[in-house]
């Protein structure tokens, strides 16, 4: 059955920007767009760099800056190359000052 | 114009497949013809002095479009074939051995070629040039760890070489005509600072020097410079540049050494023919006529001809931008800065992280280079694109985000 299980408190991510947690030996990136809260693999799907450092984020989109790749922050779907496989996205929820996702 | 029907696409490259791409994406239900003189289907080219070159990835893996999808989509793929020349009375392209495919409208993405060098020996075994899947084979089957390589030239291509035979464990001599790495793009300052780099991954260099000729018997053993330098080797890799690849539009006075020049929808002046990639020489909005060889440019370029060829004239003004991944580290760039009058750094060159901005004689932000510190490169986009001149105090602030500096625009 599926748990949500806190990776951090709310205020670790203000609006417009993303924070990576580490939950076991995965990295997981929340990041949030106008008061909504989007979680997904931490981890670019074209060469492994971190997207929460130094991504961009523009509308629901966040942008590698390694080699420019875009992903959809609702569905990890590849937006623009070079990327061309998806990106992880969990279910995230806020609750008492923390953020939780879905495991 | 009335709508076209056919679209021929001269060039299987990234930029050709990503226009074949984006005009199903559009919708359009015509034929689609993608013609590729190379015998694999599009793949993406950053890899080969990378992963491929080191042997992480296979080439299948830099495919831009997996092999199936262009018969899926009715793209019809036609590799092994080279289109020859350009009937622009009867609008076709006509391919070597005479056949003729008529077009609608034609997207010329042809790309460059790599300058060969003419000293004596060049044609030697064992001295290799790097474009292709087939030449980053080549280089990895003859660079394994201990094995003696001469890279000739310096630029992107070149470093990344050397860096990538660095890690492989070959011990790599570098040739320069000019004073530092990088030179020509990125100036002297910059240079430097990469050449430190190279330099303390253990890369001999040798600068304002040229290759006079390659001795050997049967491979090469030898690069001896024209100040008299003899460095034996057991491979060289020649990178000196490049010139784009024109002789399709021979007899159009489109066969430009500077490349095919396209207004600013990627146009050329002949209706319903376009170009785009590494061979167009752009009339671009900001930076005026210039032609790059960059990933970014030749997927962005792609999906804007395909909606320009069915009308929708839209101006391509992206502010261009491109990365260098070398040891662990990466330069990125953006803008078009073929010189500059000032640079102002914000952060370090000796600490090697920095983001420098190049400013022409008004102040003018005309492109910014970084090594490791890309977040500023992408938020330095709309000073770009705005032809923003922002007080320079501002452009070294680290805590000063660079998108807060760009201009309301006016009315």
């Amino acid at each position: 059955m599926a748990e949500f299980v806190t990776v951090g408190r709310s205020d670790e991510v203000p609006e417009g920007e993303a924070t990576a947690f580490a939950i076991g030996d995965q990295e997981i990136a929340v990041a949030r767009v106008d008061g909504r809260l989007y979680a997904f693999d931490d981890i670019c799907s074209h060469r492994r760099c971190n997207l929460a450092l130094g991504g961009e984020i523009d509308g629901t989109t966040i942008t590698c800056e390694c080699h420019g790749s875009v992903f959809d922050l609702e569905t990890g779907a590849p937006e623009n190359p070079p990327a061309t496989e998806p990106i992880a996205v969990f279910r995230v929820r806020e609750a008492d000052g923390e953020i939780q996702i879905e495991r | 114009m009335t709508a076209p029907e056919s679209i021929v696409v001269v060039g299987a490259s990234l930029a050709g497949a990503t226009a074949a791409a984006t005009l199903r994406d559009e919708g359009f239900e015509g034929a689609i013809v993608l013609l590729g003189a190379e015998s694999s289907p599009p793949y993406e080219r950053p890899g080969l002095s990378k992963e491929v070159l080191r042997g992480e990835q296979p080439i299948e893996e830099q495919l831009v479009r997996p092999p199936e999808w262009y018969a899926d989509h009715e793209v019809e793929l036609r590799t092994g074939t080279r289109a020859v020349q350009l009937d622009t009375g009867a609008r076709e392209v006509i391919l070597a051995g005479g056949e003729r495919v008529g077009f609608d409208r034609l997207i010329v993405a042809t790309g460059c070629r790599n300058r060969t060098l003419a000293a004596p020996g060049s044609s030697l075994p064992g001295i290799f040039e790097l474009r292709t899947a087939e030449h980053a084979t080549a280089i990895r089957r003859a660079a394994a760890a201990g094995v003696r390589v001469v890279c000739v030239g310096m630029g992107f291509i070149g470093a990344e070489v050397a860096a990538s035979l660095r890690t492989l464990g070959c011990d790599v001599t570098v040739v320069e005509v000019f004073e530092t790495t990088l030179y020509r793009i990125l100036g002297p300052e910059i240079g430097r600072v990469l050449e430190g780099i190279h330099r303390d991954h253990g890369v001999a260099m040798v600068f304002n020097d040229t290759v006079a000729s390659f001795e050997g018997e049967r491979r090469v053993e030898a690069v001896v410079t024209s100040a008299g330098r003899r460095i034996e080797c057991d491979v060289v890799v020649v990178g000196i540049g490049t010139e784009p690849s024109v002789e399709l539009m021979a007899g159009t006075g489109l066969d430009q050494g500077s490349g095919i020049p396209v207004g600013p929808t990627l146009e050329t002046e002949i209706p319903g023919v376009f170009a785009i990639g590494d061979v167009a020489d752009h009339a671009h909005p900001v930076f005026g006529a210039v032609r790059v060889e960059h990933y970014d440019n030749a997927v962005k370029m792609g999906v804007a001809v395909a909606r320009n060829t069915l009308g929708a004239g839209e101006a391509f003004d992206d502010p261009h931008w491109f990365w260098s991944d070398q040891y662990d580290h990466q330069i990125q760039m953006a803008g078009y800065a073929p010189t500059w009058d000032s640079m102002v750094v914000r952060g370090s060159l000796e600490e090697r992280s920095f983001c420098a901005f190049l400013l022409d004689g008004n102040g003018v932000v005309r492109g910014t280079v970084s090594l490791d510190h890309a977040r500023d490169v992408r938020r330095s986009f709309g000073l770009i694109s705005a032809r923003a001149a922002p007080d320079p105090t501002a452009l070294a602030d680290p805590d000063v985000d660079l998108r807060t500096l760009v201009p309301a625009e006016e009315g």
